[in-house]
C-alpha cells in the first residue's frame, strides 16, 4: 500500500494491431483510497506517431514526462527530424537506467508507428529501464494483473483500427473496474501510419 | 488539523485557509495567514511541516516576483504551477525535502478562466475545479462533489464554501479558528470578509 | 552440518538423547516458528447457466516455485455415495491451502450425508450453501485458508446455483466468480463476457440514452469455451496456474466431468 508505485494508482495498456497500434490509460489520481482528481491523463505524445504511457508515482509521471519532452525537443533540434518509436524506447531505457540506484517510480509503456516503414511498435519497461518488447500487448499500473487477464482473453492478432479500439477499450475498462485505485474514465489513442484518433471514454465513475 | 480549501467558478477562484497556527495540542495564534500572493493573479495557500511552509512559500513568492520584475509580465497560473511543482519535485529527492501541501489559485487573464492546482508534498500536481488538503478533504470533497458546477456564480461559490466550513466546524475535534478567504478574479486578488460568529453544533 | 558432526566426533558422542537448544551466533536460542498455512496456488471459477452450473479448476499444486503435482483436483462432488460420489449434485471447489481445502471438503461431505440420514432426503443447494458458511465461520479465529465456490442446481427454479465464499464464511449467490491465484486476471474477463459489463446496445453507445446489454443465461458450449479461454489466458500469465483443467458440469441429471490439458510449463 505504501509502495510508491501504488500511492496514486492508475493503469495503462498498449496493443498492436494490423498496421496500427493503440495505447490507453485511465484518468484517476488518488492519494491512497482518496480520489483527488478524475482528470489526470497518463499518456504523452512525443512525435506524430510516438506515444508514452506512464503509471506509478504521480510526481514522477509529471517529472519524467517533462524530462522526455525536453530530451525529445533537443533530439528534434539536433537531428531535424521526429524521433522514431524504437529510438524513443532506447532513450527511455537509458534515461531510466541513469537513475539505477534511485529510480523514478514509473512503469512506462511506449507505443508508436515507425514514420518510414510504417511498422507498428510497442514495448514496456521496468522502473530502471529494462525493455520488454512484445508482439501483442503491454500493460502497466495498479490494474496490471487485471489487464493481463482481459488482454490475454480479448486480444487477437491483426486487428483493424476500429476493432483494436474496441478491444483495448474493453480490456482497459473491465480491468480498471476490478481495481479500486484505477478508473474514472479513460483516454484511448488509435495510431495509424498518418492518422491518430484520440477518444475519451467515460467509464464507471466510482 | 490545518484546513485548505479551493473552489473555482465561472469567473473567480476562492481560496480559504484556516486561521489557527498550531503546535502540538496548543493553538499559538488565531489569525494566521497561510497564503502568499505570488503575482497579480496567482495566490498560493500552504500547509504542512511548520517552518517548511513559510520558508518554501516565501522562496516561491520571491522567485515569482523576481520573474515579474525582470520580464515586466506575470507568469500565468499554469506557468506558476509548473515552476512550483518543479521546485517541490527537486526538493523531494534532496537531503531535506520540504513537507508542504499547496493549493494554487489563479485567474488566467488571457484564457479568461479561473484555475486551481492541487499540489501535495510529493509534488503531485493536478488542475482541479475544487480542492482541499488535510482532513478537510474527507469532509469537504463530498460536499463539493454534490454542489459544485463549473458555471457557479461568486455568491453560489461562497454559499458552498460556507457549507464546507460549517461541516468542518461540526466535525473537526479541534477548533481551527475560522478561515481567511481570498478571491482571485479578473481584477486581481482580494480578501473577502468572512464571518465566523455563527455557532455550529454537531448533531 | 558436516562441520558440526565432526566437532561432535572429536569431543563427545555423535548422538545425544538430550540435545541443547540450537543457538545462533549471538548466543541466544534460535526460535523456530511453525506456520500452519501454505499457499498451494491454482485457480478456480464457476459460472451458472439456465439449466446447469459449471465449476472449473486447474490441477496444478505448487509450493513456492515448486510444483508438487500436476494432477491435484480442486473440485469435489459433495454428498455422493461411494468412491465415485454417485448421485451427487453439488460440487465444492476450494483454492488456497490444499490441506484446509480437503478438510473442509470432508466436513461438508459428512454434513451433507448426515443430513440425508437424518431427513431422508437430499439437502438443497441453498441449505448446503448456508451450512458451508457456518462451517467456515465456526473457525473464525483459525480459518480454513481457502476461497470456496459451491455449485449446484436450485431445486425451486431448476436453474444453476452458484455460491462464493471468503475464508471466514461471508457468502453470496452469483452468476459467475473466479477465485485463487489468477482470480484478478480471470474475474474482469468474466465480468465482460458473462455479465456483459461495459457493453452497450449498439444503437446508442454514449450519452444518457445508452443501455447496458442485459446478461442472458449462456448455453453450455459457450460457457465451456469461456472457461477454456479464461484458463488458457491465466496459464499464459500466471506461473501457479497450469497443467490441466478440470470442469464439472452439474445438471439435474448429475455431474459430468471434463478434463482438458493445459500447458505444463
Amino acid at each position: 500500500m505504501s509502495s510508491p508505485f501504488s500511492i496514486n494508482g492508475g493503469a495503462c495498456v498498449a496493443m498492436r494491431g494490423k498496421n496500427c497500434v493503440a495505447i490507453a490509460c485511465d484518468l484517476r489520481l488518488g492519494l491512497q483510497s482518496l480520489t483527488v482528481s478524475n482528470n489526470f491523463p497518463k499518456i504523452f505524445q512525443y512525435s506524430p506517431t510516438a506515444f508514452l504511457g506512464l503509471t506509478g508515482l504521480a510526481t514522477d509521471v509529471s517529472t519524467v514526462s517533462e524530462l522526455f519532452r525536453y530530451k525529445v525537443n533537443m533530439y528534434r533540434l539536433r537531428e531535424e527530424r521526429d524521433i522514431a518509436p524504437k529510438t524513443f524506447a532506447q532513450l527511455v531505457s537509458s534515461s531510466l537506467y541513469e537513475r539505477r540506484f534511485g529510480p523514478w517510480f514509473v512503469s512506462p509503456v511506449v507505443a508508436g508507428i515507425d514514420g518510414k516503414s510504417g511498422a507498428p511498435f510497442i514495448c514496456g519497461f521496468d522502473s530502471i529501464g529494462c525493455i520488454d518488447y512484445a508482439a501483442d500487448f503491454i500493460v502497466s499500473g495498479t490494474a496490471s494483473d487485471q489487464l493481463f487477464g482481459t488482454c490475454e482473453g480479448l486480444w487477437e492478432p491483426d486487428l483493424e483500427p476500429d476493432d483494436l479500439f474496441e478491444t483495448i477499450s474493453q480490456a482497459l475498462l473491465n480491468a480498471v473496474d476490478r481495481d479500486a485505485l484505477s478508473g474514472w474514465g479513460a483516454h484511448v489513442y488509435i495510431i495509424e501510419k498518418d492518422k491518430v484518433t484520440k477518444r475519451l471514454l467515460k467509464g464507471r465513475q466510482d | 488539523m490545518e484546513v485548505l480549501l479551493g473552489i473555482t467558478g465561472k469567473d473567480f477562484c476562492i481560496v480559504a485557509a484556516s486561521k489557527a497556527a498550531m503546535r502540538g495540542a496548543s493553538i499559538l495564534k488565531a489569525n494566521d495567514d497561510k497564503t502568499r500572493t505570488l503575482n497579480k493573479n496567482t495566490l498560493m495557500a500552504f500547509s504542512g511541516e511548520p517552518g517548511d511552509t513559510v520558508q518554501f512559500a516565501e522562496y516561491i513568492q520571491a522567485n515569482i516576483q523576481l520573474y515579474s520584475m525582470r520580464n515586466s509580465s506575470d507568469l500565468s497560473p499554469f506557468e506558476v504551477s509548473s515552476f512550483v511543482r518543479a521546485e517541490l519535485a527537486k526538493s523531494l529527492r534532496s537531503r531535506s525535502p520540504y513537507t508542504v501541501n499547496l493549493l494554487l489559485g489563479g485567474y488566467d487573464s488571457i484564457k479568461q478562466k479561473p484555475e486551481l492546482y492541487w499540489i501535495d508534498y510529493l509534488a503531485s500536481s493536478a488542475p482541479v475545479p475544487y480542492a482541499a488538503h488535510g482532513y478537510a478533504q474527507y469532509y469537504c470533497l463530498s460536499i463539493l462533489d454534490k454542489h459544485h458546477h463549473p458555471d457557479i456564480s461568486f455568491e453560489q461559490g461562497m454559499k458552498i464554501l460556507r457549507m464546507c466550513t460549517d461541516e468542518l466546524k461540526r466535525r473537526l475535534p479541534i477548533d481551527f479558528k475560522g478561515v481567511n478567504v481570498k478571491i482571485i478574479d479578473k481584477d486581481g486578488i482580494r480578501e473577502e470578509p468572512y464571518s465566523d460568529d455563527k455557532q455550529v453544533y454537531a448533531p | 552440518m558436516a562441520a558440526l558432526s565432526h566437532h561432535h566426533l572429536s569431543s563427545t558422542a555423535p548422538f545425544a538423547f538430550q540435545q541443547a537448544p540450537p543457538q545462533n551466533h549471538s548466543g541466544e536460542p534460535t526460535q523456530h516458528a511453525f506456520y500452519p498455512y501454505t499457499d498451494n496456488g491454482g485457480s478456480t471459477l464457476g459460472i451458472s447457466g439456465k439449466t446447469f452450473t459449471v465449476i472449473a479448476g486447474d490441477t496444478r499444486s505448487t509450493s513456492g516455485y515448486n510444483i508438487n503435482t500436476r494432477y491435484a483436483p480442486k473440485l469435489y462432488p459433495i454428498g455422493g455415495q461411494g468412491p465415485t460420489h454417485k448421485g451427487s449434485k453439488i460440487v465444492l471447489s476450494v483454492v488456497g491451502f490444499a490441506a484446509d481445502g480437503r478438510a473442509l471438503q470432508e466436513r461438508l461431505d459428512t454434513v451433507v450425508k448426515m443430513y440425508r440420514y437424518q431427513h431422508g432426503c437430499e439437502i438443497s443447494v441453498k441449505a448446503c450453501a448456508q451450512r458451508l458458511s457456518h462451517i467456515l465461520y465456526n473457525k473464525r479465529f483459525f480459518p480454513y485458508y481457502v476461497q470456496a465456490i459451491l455449485g449446484g442446481i436450485d431445486e425451486e427454479t431448476g436453474e444453476g446455483a452458484l455460491y462464493s465464499y471468503d475464508p471466514v464464511g461471508s457468502y453470496e449467490r452469483e452468476y459467475c466468480r473466479a477465485a485463487g491465484a489468477a482470480a484478478s486476471l480471470i474475474m474482469p474477463f468474466l465480468d465482460n463476457q458473462v455479465n456483459l459489463k461495459n457493453q452497450y446496445e449498439p444503437a446508442a453507445v454514449s450519452g444518457f440514452d445508452k443501455k447496458q446489454l442485459v446478461p442472458q443465461p449462456l448455453e453450455r458450449p459457450q460457457v465451456e469455451e469461456l472457461v477454456r479461454d479464461a484458463f488458457t489466458s491465466a496459464v499464459e500469465r500466471h506461473i501457479e496456474v497450469g497443467d490441466g483443467l478440470q470442469m464439472m458440469f452439474i445438471t439435474k441429471e448429475g455431474i459430468e466431468e471434463v478434463y482438458f490439458p493445459l500447458k505444463k510449463d
